[in-house]
């Protein structure tokens, strides 16, 4: 076992670690030169590419760096089975060796012990002596061989050891080199991929960006054509919008005069509702004041009639009564006066109105007649000279109505005014005011208002004389059969009249009567006058019906004065009262309806301005219309002349020149 | 919001004073709903609070039970958690907790599967036989027996020997304590009951034993062995099987193999860096000719040509094995070329690695004898062998033909550097023609994968050969 064993050659292992190692390089740098190259070049299919070359250095580092590992372990392997090798051949070399040793020891051995052998053959000390130091000698020198075996193997031994503690490091060496080749493995294959990432990041990235801009303008292309086609929509919306507009406006304005005419129209209307109003407001307070005229006269009777009583009252009890009811007749009386004032005042004022107000009208009518009448005068001519110059007809004018302002009214305010009886204010000057009027207005039918006037002054002068006719005792004795007959209506007056003288009673049973019969204190001779006239009326109707008005007048006078007792029966004192009191009504009512001082004349007039408005009548506007239509015509054909006037100055014009020009062109001919 | 339904008939009968002190919500500016705990909430506090009592999760709704996830003590014993509580934020609480640094990928994204797993490998690696309480273990295989998929014991420790008894013993003499003291852990009463482990990586080593080292620390002893062979046999569900750095040596080897024979789903074995040579192997071959594995990794072992020729007869039979790994074995060129031959059979082999077992010039020809007619084989690892330049041709020769094989590892065998450049551009090229990337990136994975073991094993390996 003291063989040396040859350390195994230095494995050519570094060699082969150079050689990868340069690989690695190489294989490292080429793929980013690769790389490098394949940047600059145009794109797309560069990807593919790109990524083929990446795999193929990224199996190219793979094999080279693993092959770096492996080199080592494949060194170690072969140095192993090298060390076995070696080991095994050692171990049949020591297995000779110690055969050898074996065999030799061994034939030594049977010497020796043939020696001893032979030893027993000797007697002799000195042969034995030989043989002892002989056998002595070969055993020392097996001994010696067997040290310097032993010897031999325990240095093997050594060396073997020492060898085994050189493996060992050598071993633990390579393993650290190992270690260190894989981490170095790892990091370089990190960086690797690394870069193989950046790598086909940009590229992904360059691809990207040329897809997004790409992308982009096909984005903003499609953008814009959006854009125009709603900006051509937008235009048309536009359009349409302002078309719609200017159609509602139209609308809008067309409503808007729509109620305008409306609203004019019902404006119209509502001022002549509101005239009607007025008016409606006029005649009542027309009314309020008549009443308030009644009234005061009512008042004025009571008045009497109280002012009669405490003096009747005196004269029969002046004793008992004290001074208070006095204080307070003073004091009523007072009141009375007053009030009395009051209804003057407004009497005044109501007159001041009434005058104003005819004044005014009068004006009103003059200026509107005088216009009319102008316009009237204006037709009358134009259709004169219709007449004449255009048909040749003798023209006769028309006649033209003729109307007065206070015609009527007059009449009906006098008789009004004169029947009131108390302050009268001068009728005379009205009447001869409307005779004024009257006699202003240029017309041919004045006489037939002179003839109304003179009938009503007749009227007006019989009720007048009767008036005068009429005593106190007449009244008493006509009223006197009307009392017996209508006391019933106030018997509790009665009771209170028997203390009272004649005179008196009489008064106050006319007054009672009157009241009763609500007719008034003025209206009384009337009432007389009408019962005379009713009897006389009878008479006529029992007698003859043939005698005259006048007559029968006479003899009412004659019989009224002569017989008072047969002035009236008694028993047709109700009748003729009752048929009287329906014409009073009736001539109130007339009278109140006379106070309306546009209302008075409201159907004259309306003839008066018809014929006016008429005076050209229906035959004569169809005449005119055929004139004008005529004119029209005549116009037209007219217009059409003068125009062809011009036509032929210019076509004799031309004429003149062709000719003039057919002169000059057959001249020179000529010449 | 109790104090603004108040009652306004109480309000009449409440001293000026305490009116004072009431405050109207609408008038306290800091004042937002958030700032007062809704009913439910306070009812599930007060059961996360007393959920050892009186355990409450199942009538909940999903989202009150998450609530609860977040608020359960991780300190709550498993009787009450582990078949009540699933998946969830609460068991990673846990997680965070006991180690910190958590990698859920590795335990197929379940929380509660990596902390039942690692606490109970946790266990495992720290129990010391004859002197840890083998009860509480059972109580956590009892808790633990439907979670637990995998099992990576990266220890097992030896029983602790008295100073005084080792003291004596060292007077008394040096081999004498052999026996029952340094057998490990005992599987047997574990795989029994974990109904759904799929996965049982075991090392009979110690780590970081320092000067205490002993060899028999790393070493798999007989009744070890039996343990873990009816321990296996009774784990019907069992799918993948690595005991390695343990010196299996035939006599275990065989012995597991027999009580593996007839594994119902067991689907990957390895047996790398043991003692395992051609007795071994032959048992091996047995198992793969009888079961249905698919991968099979024998590295680092003493396989010789006899043992090769048992396996490649195995597997020209063989219709399930995906990978075979005999990496760093003494197959040499009887033991290559019958490999080779078998795989002009084989159909189904993808994965052969061959590095290191000094095979020559007649396993390449038979090798490219066979890649001119698989399809199947994708990678072929021949590293460090001798093969020579006619090898070397004939199997640039042969990989014109092929069109499967996307890896070929030939460095440090001799063969001219053009020809490998070739074959290398060749093997490219059908990588490249391949569609299938996500199966060469998983390739790729695993061998990082072994790598990362082979690099943590450099340690346990160096300590195996002298």
């Amino acid at each position: 076992m003291e063989e040396v064993i040859d350390v195994p050659g230095a494995p050519p292992e570094p060699a082969v670690v150079s050689q990868t190692l340069g690989n690695e390089q190489r294989a490292s740098q080429n793929p980013i030169d690769n790389t490098v190259a394949t940047e600059s070049e145009p794109q797309k299919q560069n990807v593919q590419e790109q990524e083929k070359i990446s795999a193929q250095r990224i199996t190219n580092l793979h094999r080279h760096l693993t092959a770096l590992v492996t080199n080592i372990q494949t060194a170690a392997d072969a140095r192993e089975s090298m060390r076995r090798k070696d080991l095994e051949e050692a171990r049949e070399m020591r297995l000779k060796l110690l055969e050898n040793d074996m065999k030799s020891s061994q034939e030594k051995f049977a010497e020796i012990t043939k020696g001893w052998s032979l030893a027993k053959d000797y007697v002799h000390a000195e042969e034995l002596q030989i043989a002892l130091d002989d056998q002595q000698r070969l055993l020392t020198i097996l001994l010696q061989e067997k040290k310097s075996l032993i010897n031999h193997l325990q240095e093997e031994l050594k060396v073997g050891d020492d060898r085994f503690v050189k493996d060992l490091r050598k071993q633990t060496e390579e393993r650290d080199l190992m270690l260190e080749r894989m981490e170095d493995q790892i990091r370089t294959l990190t960086l690797a991929y690394r870069e193989e990432l950046l790598q086909t990041q940009a590229v992904n990235r360059q691809e990207t960006d040329d897809l997004l801009t790409r992308d982009m303008s096909e984005w903003d292309q499609h953008i814009k054509t959006l854009g125009d086609t709603e900006l051509d929509r937008l235009t048309e919306r536009r359009k349409t919008v302002a078309e719609h507009e200017a159609k509602i406006h139209s609308l809008i304005f067309h409503t808007l005069d729509k109620q305008t005419a409306a609203k004019i129209e019902q404006n119209t209307k509502l001022q002549v509702m509101e005239r009607e109003h007025q008016k409606i407001l006029a005649s009542n307070i027309i009314i309020r004041l008549k009443q308030i005229k009644e009234r005061h006269e009512l008042d004025i009777l009571m008045n009497n009639r109280v002012e009669s009583l405490p003096t009747e009252k005196k004269k029969s009890i002046t004793t008992t009564h004290s001074t208070q009811p006095s204080k307070k007749s003073q004091h009523l009386s007072k009141e009375y006066k007053q009030s009395v004032q009051h209804y003057e005042r407004l009497q005044k004022t109501i007159k001041q109105i009434t005058l104003a107000d005819t004044r005014t009208f009068e004006d009103m009518w003059l200026t509107v007649d005088a216009e009319v009448k102008q316009l009237v005068e204006k037709a009358l001519d134009i259709d004169s000279l219709i007449c004449k110059q255009h048909y040749g007809i003798a023209w006769q004018r028309p006649q033209l109505p003729v109307r007065g302002v206070h015609s009527d009214k007059h009449f009906h305010r006098s008789g009004h005014l004169q029947f009131s009886g108390l302050s009268q204010t001068n009728p005379a000057s009205h009447r001869s005011r409307g005779m004024k009027t009257e006699t202003d207005t240029e017309s041919t039918d004045v006489e037939v208002c002179k003839d109304r006037s003179v009938v009503q002054s007749d009227g007006q002068a019989e009720l007048e004389e009767e008036e005068n006719m009429f005593s106190m005792e007449m009244l008493t004795k006509v009223m006197e059969p009307l009392w017996e007959e209508i006391g019933f209506l106030m018997e509790e007056d009665v009771k209170l009249l028997h203390c009272l003288d004649k005179d008196a009673q009489t008064a106050m049973k006319l007054g009672s009567l009157l009241s009763s019969l609500g007719i008034k204190e003025e209206d009384l001779p009337e009432l007389v006058h009408f019962l005379l006239k009713y009897r006389q009326h009878q008479e006529e109707q029992t007698e003859d019906v043939c005698s005259e008005t006048g007559e029968s007048h006479d003899q009412a006078a004659s019989q009224g004065t002569s017989s008072t007792s047969d002035l009236i029966q008694p028993h047709k004192v109700l009748p003729a009262l009752k048929s009287f009191l329906q014409q009073y009504n009736k001539s109130s009512q007339q009278q109140s309806s006379a106070r309306h001082t546009e209302a008075w004349s409201s159907s004259e007039d309306k003839a008066y301005w018809e014929s006016l408005g008429n005076i050209i009548s229906e035959d004569k506007v169809k005449l005119w219309e055929e004139t004008e239509k005529r004119l029209k015509q005549y116009n037209s054909v007219l217009t059409e002349i003068s125009e062809l006037i011009t036509e032929t100055d210019s076509l004799k014009q031309q004429n003149a020149e062709l000719r003039m020009l057919l002169q000059q062109s057959l001249n020179p001919q000529v010449a | 919001m109790p104090q603004s339904t108040l009652p306004s008939a109480s309000d009449s009968k409440v001293p000026e004073g305490s009116k004072k002190t009431r405050t109207i919500i609408s008038e306290d500016p800091c004042w937002t709903l958030s700032l007062l705990p809704r009913l439910s909430d306070l009812c599930l506090q007060s059961i996360a609070n007393n959920f050892e009592e009186h355990p409450l999760f199942e009538q909940l709704s999903s989202s009150q039970r998450d609530f609860l996830q977040q608020r359960l003590s991780p300190s709550l014993p498993l009787h009450v958690t582990a078949n009540l509580i699933g998946d969830g934020v609460y068991w990673k609480r846990r997680c965070q907790q006991l180690w910190g640094l958590c990698d859920v990928s590795h335990y197929g994204h379940s929380w509660k599967r990596m902390f039942f797993e690692r606490s109970l490998e946790n266990m495992i690696e720290l129990f010391i036989p004859d002197v840890s309480d083998p009860g509480n273990l059972l109580d956590m295989v009892h808790h633990c027996r439907d979670f637990v998929k995998r099992l990576r014991v990266s220890q097992l420790l030896t029983p602790v020997m008295d100073p005084q008894r080792v003291e004596e013993e060292e007077v008394a003499s040096d081999n004498e304590y052999e026996g029952p003291s340094m057998d490990h852990f005992d599987f047997s009463i574990l795989l029994q009951k974990l109904s759904r482990l799929e996965e049982l990586h075991v090392v009979y080593r110690v780590k970081e034993c320092g000067m205490n080292f002993e060899w028999k620390m790393f070493e798999m002893t007989d009744r070890d062995c039996e343990s873990l062979a009816t321990a296996l046999e009774s784990c019907k569900t069992l799918k993948v099987l690595r005991l390695h750095q343990s010196h299996v040596d035939d006599k275990k080897c065989r012995l597991l193999v027999k009580h593996l024979l007839d594994h119902p789903s067991l689907r990957q074995l390895d047996f790398s860096h043991n003692l395992i040579s051609d007795k071994g192997a032959r048992a091996v071959a047995k198992l793969l000719s009888r079961s249905s594995l698919q991968e099979l990794d024998m590295c680092d072992n003493h396989i010789r040509d006899h043992g090769a020729k048992a396996i490649a007869h195995a597997l020209s039979n063989n219709s399930t094995l995906l990978s075979l790994n005999l990496r760093l074995n003494r197959v040499r060129d009887e033991g290559g070329q019958a490999l080779g031959e078998a795989l002009l059979r084989n159909c189904t082999l993808r994965h052969l690695h061959l590095g290191g077992n000094e095979v020559g010039r007649r396993t390449a020809a038979a090798l490219s004898e066979a890649l001119r007619q698989n399809n199947v084989l994708r990678s072929i690892n021949l590293s460090c062998n001798s093969l020579g330049e006619d090898g070397g041709r004939a199997l640039q020769e042969a990989m014109c033909h092929n069109t499967s094989l996307t890896e070929c590892d030939l460095r440090l065998t001799q063969v001219d550097e053009d020809i490998v450049s070739s074959i290398t551009q060749l093997v490219w090229a059908n990588q490249s023609s391949e569609p299938r990337q996500d199966q060469e990136k998983s390739g790729a994975r695993r061998e990082v994968d072994e790598m990362r073991d082979e690099a943590q094993e450099f340690t346990g390996q160096s300590w195996t050969y002298e």
